[in-house]
């Protein structure tokens, strides 16, 4: 096995921890470079083609975005469907949290993050169309002794139901846009919903311009995470909300023991058996052991510069809700 | 040349304790695979997974015929032994050994369809290649074996799928359900895998009530009788036997041909 030079050659910003994890071996540099006779490698001005994790399997970086891109590709079709077999329907008990969690108020600027198919854009406007039918349900108690014609014309005003909110659905692969604009025409949402491709590491916003940045289950899946969590903190406003939901860790061991055997035996029989697609089902079961715990990511978030992070663990452990702050 | 000797049955069952020929089958595919796996798209999986994709690809294949690749996924987890005694059965056929010794695949890559098309019309490679045409299939479409954990078996469920268009062609039988019912029945007399079992009883619950009559009164009892009086049929070397009239080969294979005309059924 070849000897890393130290990990300073590479100056990992931060505790970036996918450097980390990076393997011991230098793949297209061994041949072509002299070594010294303790198998030190000698300084080169080249950076060696770093690698990362794709699952359980290890790839270069520059793989894995090609590879993750593929996976969604395929499985774009039936994500929906999938979601709900895999998780028995939880999934949207969660989603629902996250938007109780971050309780938008009307006038809010969302952009989420890897959010392909729309759910939680959906729900957002839900929630701000359900708030506004609430206060305009009071308004009218209030005042009992209207005509009609005033009531009348009240609900015929003509003031924006989001009241100035928007959503933006940021998402680095065009199936999953596809499948989101879809469900969302057959969904009737209209008005304040916008589709953007673009990557989670590279964001196409300019900077302080969001209130509330939210990433549902997919910065995992990011190749730099901490690239995603510092372009996060860049399209913030100052006072803005970083929410993330992803899976987490599992705190307790039987439950962590059924979890496991769910995972590994039955979701990738159920994405071969639903979707024909074992492999990409395999992936995502990895890739979520792969992710740090709750703790860890939660430093993560701060060396972003996000501050008051804070963390909910969901389902014994089995996603979690990160909180930041950009101040 | 080979000549096939006529079996009554197809000694599917007896498995006998036979050594391993001294020069085993080229392993060229294991050199591709990646740690642990035993052939390019081997997938190892547990018996827990084994089983729940048996069951599941058993009920998806039944909601969804056009599923075919889960009737791959259901023969591949459930055919084990058979596969076992398939591969002993060819191991004793001297044309069998052959086969599994050069492992030839039929796709369209190794198809010389150029020739196959210049050859007189009443060949079973002409008539091979018309019966691909007419129903618009390809050998190509047949999914690589990933869930059998033996890379010998693994060649034998794989030359089982290419060979079933011959079948197809020896039988006369299209590609709609129906055929594929009867081809079935035939499969599952000849080799007894659970998969072309389980195909058989249950494929024509989606039948309309006139195939159904037709199939139990006259297309079952002729898919059986065929399959009973023909060798096994992994034994043949189809792709030396691309100039043999139809007829003869039929006749050589004990095969009759099939008793009502299925345009118009299903």
């Amino acid at each position: 096995m070849a000897a890393l030079g130290s990990p300073a050659l590479w100056s990992a910003p931060g505790r970036g921890w996918s450097r980390a994890r990076l393997a011991g071996r230098l793949p297209g540099l061994g041949s072509s470079w002299p070594r010294g006779p303790i198998g030190v490698r000698l300084l080169s001005q080249e950076k060696p083609a770093a690698e990362t994790h794709f699952g359980f399997e290890t790839v270069s970086e520059q793989e894995k975005g090609g590879k993750v891109y593929q996976v969604f590709e395929s499985v774009a079709k039936k994500y929906d469907v999938m979601n709900d077999m895999m998780s028995l329907g939880i999934h949207r008990l969660w989603k629902d949290l996250l938007l109780w969690r971050m309780h938008p108020l009307p006038g809010t600027q969302l952009l989420d993050v890897a959010g392909g198919t729309g759910d939680i854009a959906f729900r957002f406007l839900k929630y701000i169309q359900a708030q506004y039918k609430g206060k305009q349900k009071k308004q009218l108690r209030a005042q009992q002794n209207l005509s009609w014609e005033e009531i009348a014309q009240k609900y015929q005003s003509d003031e924006d139901p989001l009241g100035g909110s928007r959503v933006m659905v940021c998402d680095i692969n065009k199936e999953m846009l596809k499948v989101g604009k879809k469900k969302a025409q057959a969904q009737g949402y209209k008005t304040g919903l916008a589709w953007v491709l673009g990557d989670a590491e590279e964001l196409p916003f300019d900077d302080d311009k969001f209130d509330v940045y939210t990433i549902a289950f997919g910065i995992r899946n990011v190749t730099h995470i901490d690239r995603a969590l510092q372009e996060a903190h860049r399209v913030l406003k100052p006072g803005g909300r970083f929410l993330c939901l992803e899976f987490s860790q599992v705190n307790n061991p039987l439950i962590s023991r059924l979890y496991d055997l769910y995972s590994f035996q039955v979701i990738p029989v159920l994405g071969e058996v639903i979707a024909g697609d074992w492999k990409s089902y395999q992936y995502l079961v990895e890739s979520i052991r792969k992710f740090p715990p709750q703790e860890d990511f939660k430093e993560m978030i701060e060396d972003a510069g996000f501050q008051k992070v804070t963390y909910e663990s969901l389902t014994s452990g089995i996603v979690a809700i990160h909180s930041g702050f950009k101040l | 040349m080979v000549t096939l000797l006529r079996r009554s049955l197809c000694p599917v069952r007896r498995l006998r304790g036979r050594p391993r020929p001294a020069v085993d089958a080229p392993l060229r595919t294991a050199s591709h695979a990646g740690p642990g796996l035993l052939y390019p798209d081997h997938i190892p999986t547990s018996l827990l997974q084994k089983t729940l994709l048996a069951a599941g690809s058993a009920a998806m294949a039944l909601y969804n015929p056009y599923r075919h690749d889960m009737v791959a996924v259901l023969g591949e987890t459930t055919g084990h032994r058979t596969l076992k005694a398939l591969r002993d059965q060819m191991r004793r056929d001297p044309e069998g050994a052959q086969i599994l010794q050069e492992r030839p695949r039929i796709a369209l890559s190794t198809l010389d369809l150029g020739k196959l098309q210049s050859l007189p019309e009443d060949t079973f490679g002409r008539q091979y290649l018309r019966f691909l045409d007419v129903n618009r299939v390809s050998p190509d479409t047949r999914a690589p074996t990933r869930f059998v954990d033996d890379e010998e078996l693994a060649y034998v469920i794989q030359r089982y799928r290419e060979v079933h268009d011959m079948l197809h062609t020896l039988l006369g039988m299209p590609t709609n359900i129906l055929g594929e019912i009867v081809v079935k029945w035939f499969e599952a007399v000849q080799t007894g895998l659970p998969m072309c079992i389980l195909g058989a009883l249950f494929g024509p619950i989606r039948l309309s009530a006139q195939s159904l009559q037709v199939l139990v009164s006259e297309l079952i009892p002729w898919a059986v009788q065929s399959g009973r009086r023909a060798p096994c049929l992994l034994n043949v070397y189809y792709e030396r036997r691309w100039e043999q009239p139809l007829w003869a080969l039929r006749e050589e294979l004990g095969i009759t041909p099939p008793p009502t005309d299925l345009r118009g059924l299903d």
